[in-house]
């Protein structure tokens, strides 16, 4: 297929889409994810019902970007705004109100600050949408058959098939050892 | 990587052998003595000078006790837990507000100097149907009102922490928490007129029903400034290693950011309000301050004290490291200054805008008092609370 | 029930749980979403046909005003900003303690929120539709409504960014939006979770699609949680900013008893003193309907009736010093203001408001009190009838008595103005039941993270003192 799907994961040709561990609690993931991190996989994922605290650092993900993002469209609009009320106040619409000059900045600082809010707040979920790539309806993971745990009290960890490091014994060896309970083969598509 | 529970020594609750912080109080005592023996000579040449000067340091020094004092009560009322490990250095601070009685005489001296409501033979109709608030009379009954709460407080609750520390009882804390609520009720309202009688007053014409909130704004942006600068100063000594973590130093930028935007939210509202409505008797207050003279200092007072610490302060990775978190601190502590010379200076300068020799003089003598106590509790004492239940709870804490 | 329910007493050693019940992940996301899963309770029922009602009411009530114009309210001479505006700071401000609940106690690590959060934010979003009905409707001629907001028009005519009423086009709409997202993004797991359980293939691809196709992933969450802090730290001065602008509606004036420095954080504090009593008045209905007295402890009503004795007395230290300052400013114009407001004809008014603000919640020292759902949930209704009488005073009481005493006048609701404040209470039930139909009523996800078990390094110590006497 030559055009990207916004919904759908671009994902490369193959069998198998890798492999999904479960595992106890949290303390158990915790530890198999510094484990997992430590021998050198780097497409893979955890999968908690919950933000298990500290888990992205066991991980070793690097900091979100997001804050950038937000402070970026967040200073747009609040400069967008400021800058709309003087363009209506000074020269598409010049009245005098109040005895109060054109330009009367105090009073433009309320719709500005507004703004920059909302756009700061946009920013932050549709860049989080973003960087996330949500929505994403399907994902192979979702026909994997205890998948669903994820979203209740299940914790995961998924290991990609296209991973350098990926070898479907090995690495299901490697999740056993690391105390997953359930090791499963899940297919591409 | 292990995660057995962190070890952490208890000797790092006390002040290092040789610490120069251990020095503190006598340090302060000489800083005091120069500092105010310096402004009584200058005294002569300009007195009603001295009298401002004296008015801008009472004010700030009793911003940073009354702020303290509050974040005491604050974290008892609240049964906070990631606070213990810096309620023991507020408590110091706090106390210091039983010296500053002191400093309150020398204002008390001087106000026919400052207020222009002592001149009664002089005085206007609208001034004097004030009377019943203002007055010589009012200014000290009040005013020794106020202390007496504020030291009571100061005193009880430190007094309990540090009792506790030898004890361990329990007790103590289950009635400070019974108490602070009260407590807090009573300091807010005193808080509130004592910045009504002390420096909104100084105009006696003026009036705004915002004053005392924007004094106790003005009190917190100053103490989490200081307390940071004491937990870094301390932490340097190589105290409290363990105990105050970067987790903690987070939290004090963080709170400190906080009131910056609140003091910035409370003194907009002010002065946004009386501009647009424009009404004679209230503008004459902004009016003085945003020409002449002061107008650079208004500008510098919006920017410094909000813009550019906003903008500074608003990254974790500023609050987190020591050197960034100390400077912003630091210049905090500087433009509580320019806030406080800002609104009581016009009153006596009237449109020039002016600093001398005794601001700094009066600023080193009253700090070097306030300074004293401060120092003479924190070397008098551990610098946490020891034995407070939950003292773990607080040294484990970590930010989200 | 097995287990204590009693999580009130909280030992300076430690912490009081916060679930109860003895739940864990598996159980908490069976409680909360078993309402949705089952069939519709008669209950629910007799709760929603008589919103719906009043719903129609409120159409009625509108629809009148429509055809008939403004002069079917009360409206008189000096009085020319009636019920309309009075019920539209009540919304809004009802609106805040969501927000408080949300983004506030988020930032100050109150853990105790994850159990009414949710409920709070939907509060706040109905809140604030039947906030926004009331500047829609009172603008008369309101097929130029639209004129409110900077839109290019054939008059090439733009709004006066001087004015206040035009600020609150802008907070309040900000507000509504950034409500909805913060709602709609702590939504998202659970939506997931309820999609991952769901029997019926309708409901899989709507609460999936809803959902987004979310799937729990670590670096999903670490930008999610980011997002979330965010949005926290924005909502944060959006919901002070909100209400002090609602408030320079008023402070911005030259009015006595409107115009006063102290109207924006004051107001901000009625704001959420009365959307606390509003979230205890909903959520005692619900622990009550749906058996959550393990995840809705008594320790979060305890809670919530702190909250609502602290800024019951901001509110009295604002009304305390605006009266001090009346007196002090010596202007004949605030004093009379005041005056007029203890003692003159709406002194009725204005003593239901001191009683109901001030002097009813001192009850909330006493823990017997906090903690005894009947007198919370009698106690929140008469926190609601004295904020709605808060507004009512500031707003009638200012203007019935003009600078000429021969515009003076007494200005009286109709049953118009009665109807549509009715109405819109019915809107505000009408989508609540909905809501608690139809989503998860309880952020599962984030109470979780309060369960036991959720700390990846276990519950106990994690530091030790060594070397203590």
């Amino acid at each position: 297929m030559g055009l990207p799907l916004p919904m759908v994961p671009q994902l490369p040709e193959g069998k198998a889409f890798g492999l999904l561990a479960r595992f106890k609690d949290a303390p158990a993931i915790h530890a198999a994810c510094e484990k997992v991190r430590d021998a050198g996989y780097t497409k893979w994922d955890s999968h908690t019902p919950f933000p298990v605290h500290g888990l992205d650092r066991a991980m070793g993900l690097k900091a979100s970007r997001l804050p950038w993002i937000v402070l970026t469209t967040g200073l747009s609009g609040a400069a967008g705004g400021m800058l709309l009320q003087y363009w209506v106040s000074v020269h598409a619409y010049a009245l005098v109100i109040s005895g109060k000059p054109l330009f009367s900045w105090p009073a433009f600082v309320p719709v500005t600050f507004e703004l920059g809010v909302l756009f700061g707040a946009l920013g932050a979920v549709f860049g989080m949408f973003a960087l996330n790539r949500l929505p994403m309806l399907f994902h192979p993971l979702f026909s994997a058959n205890s998948f669903a745990a994820a979203t209740d009290d299940g914790f995961f960890i998924s290991i990609e098939s296209w991973d350098p490091k990926y070898d479907e014994t090995a690495t299901a060896a490697l999740l056993r050892e690391a105390g997953a309970i359930e090791v499963e083969v899940v297919n591409n598509e | 990587m292990s995660h057995g529970p962190r070890i952490v020594d208890a000797a790092q609750m006390d002040l290092p052998a040789g610490s120069l912080w251990r020095r503190l109080p006598l340090f302060s005592a000489i800083a005091a003595i120069v500092g105010i023996g310096a402004s009584f000579a200058m005294r002569a040449g300009d007195e009603k000078q001295f009298y401002f000067s004296w008015l801008v340091a009472f004010l700030y020094f009793m911003s940073l006790g009354l702020g303290a004092l509050l974040f005491v009560l604050i974290q008892y009322a609240t049964k906070t837990g990631w606070g213990i490990v810096v309620r023991r250095l507020a408590e110091n601070t706090a106390a210091g507000l039983i010296v500053m009685v002191l400093a309150f005489i020398p204002v008390y001296i001087g106000l026919d100097k400052m207020y222009a409501w002592t001149d009664e033979a002089h005085l206007d109709e609208i001034v004097r149907g004030k009377m019943w608030f203002l007055g010589a009379e009012n200014y000290i009954v009040f005013g020794v009102l106020y202390f007496a709460v504020w030291i009571f407080l100061a005193w009880w609750f430190r007094a309990g922490s540090v009792k506790q520390d030898l004890t361990g009882d329990h007790d103590l804390t289950r009635r400070r928490i019974v108490v602070a609520g009260p407590a807090i009720v009573l300091v807010a309202l005193t808080l509130t007129f004592a910045s009504f009688h002390w420096a909104m007053s100084l105009d006696p014409h003026w009036y705004s029903t915002i004053f005392g909130v924007y004094y106790f704004a003005g009190s917190f942006v100053c103490v989490f400034a200081f307390l940071s600068l004491v937990v870094l100063g301390l932490r340097r000594a190589g105290a409290l290693e363990g105990f105050v973590t970067v987790e903690h130093r987070h939290d004090l930028g963080k709170l400190l950011f906080a009131f910056v935007v609140f003091w910035a939210y409370i003194g907009f509202s002010q002065f946004f309000l009386i501009w647009y409505a424009n009404i004679p008797e209230e503008t004459e207050w902004y009016l003085e301050r945003m020409h002449h003279g002061w107008q650079p200092v208004t500008i510098f007072l919006a920017v410094g004290h909000f813009g550019l610490p906003f903008l500074y302060l608003m990254s974790r990775h500023i609050k987190r490291n020591k050197l960034t978190l100390g400077l912003g601190a630091a210049w905090m502590l500087f433009m509580h200054f320019v806030d406080l010379h800002w609104v009581v200076m016009p009153a006596h300068h009237g449109k020039e805008f002016g600093v001398t020799l005794l601001d700094v003089t009066t600023m080193l003598g009253v700090g070097g008092l306030f300074l004293t106590a401060f120092g003479f509790c924190l070397t008098r004492a551990k610098l946490v609370p020891a034995k407070d239940p939950r003292l773990i709870e607080s040294i484990t804490f970590e930010n989200f | 029930m097995a287990h204590q329910l009693d999580n009130t007493h909280e030992p300076v050693e430690g912490r009081a749980p916060l679930i109860l019940g003895g739940h864990d992940f598996k159980s908490l996301t069976g409680k909360v979403a078993e309402p949705l899963e089952r069939k519709t309770p008669l209950g629910w029922w007799l709760c929603f046909l008589p919103s719906v009602a009043m719903l129609s009411v409120l159409g009625i009530a509108v629809a009148w005003l429509f055809w008939e114009g403004v002069g079917i309210w009360g409206l008189n001479n000096p009085v020319g900003w009636g019920w309309a505006i009075v019920n539209f700071v009540f919304w809004v401000g009802i609106g805040h303690a969501g927000t408080l609940i949300s983004a506030i106690l988020f930032l100050f690590r109150q853990k105790w929120r994850t159990s009414i959060n949710r409920s709070a934010e939907a509060m706040t979003i109905f809140a604030v539709m039947c906030a926004l009905i009331f500047p829609g409707i009172h603008v008369g001629r309101v097929w130029v409504a639209y004129w409110m907001f900077p839109l290019p028009n054939q008059m090439a005519m733009w709004p006066n960014f001087r004015s206040p009423l035009i600020w609150d086009v802008f907070a309040v709409s900000t507000y509504a939006t950034v409500s909805l997202l913060f709602w709609y993004v702590g939504l998202i797991p659970d939506l997931a979770t309820i999609r991952d359980r769901a029997t019926s293939r309708l409901k899989k691809i709507i609460y999936g699609l809803f959902a987004l196709g979310w799937r729990a992933s670590t670096r999903h969450w670490q930008h999610y949680e980011r997002a979330y802090l965010i949005l926290a730290a924005l909502a944060t001065p959006l919901v002070l900013s909100v209400h002090s602008i609602v408030s320079m509606d008023f402070a911005a004036s030259q009015l006595p008893g409107w115009h006063t420095t102290i109207f924006p954080p004051y107001f901000v504090a009625g704001a959420i003193f009365s959307g606390f009593a509003m979230v205890v008045t909903l959520m005692v209905i619900c622990r009550k309907a749906f058996k959550m007295e393990a995840i809705l402890t008594l320790r979060h009503f305890e809670n919530m009736a702190k909250i609502i004795m602290v800024t019951g007395m901001m509110v009295g230290y604002a009304y305390a010093i605006e009266f001090f300052i009346a007196a002090y400013s010596g202007n004949p114009y605030e004093q009379f203001v005041f005056i007029n407001r203890a003692f003159g004809p709406y002194a009725w008014a204005y003593w239901i408001m001191v009683g109901c603000n001030v002097l009813s919640p001192q009850i909330f020292w006493f823990k017997r009190f906090r903690t005894n759902l009947k007198v919370l949930f009698v106690m929140s209704i008469f926190v609601n009838i004295g904020m709605w009488f808060e507004r009512f005073v500031i707003v009638v009481t200012s203007l019935h008595r003009d600078f000429l005493p021969s515009s003076w006048d007494y200005y009286s609701p109709t049953f118009w103005d009665v109807l549509t404040l009715i109405g819109s209470f019915g809107l505000f039930f009408t989508m609540f039941c909905l809501f608690a139909r139809f989503l998860p009523m309880v952020a599962m996800a984030e109470v979780k993270t309060v369960l036991p078990g959720a700390d990846p390094h276990g519950d106990g110590p994690k530091a030790v003192i060594q070397g203590a006497d």
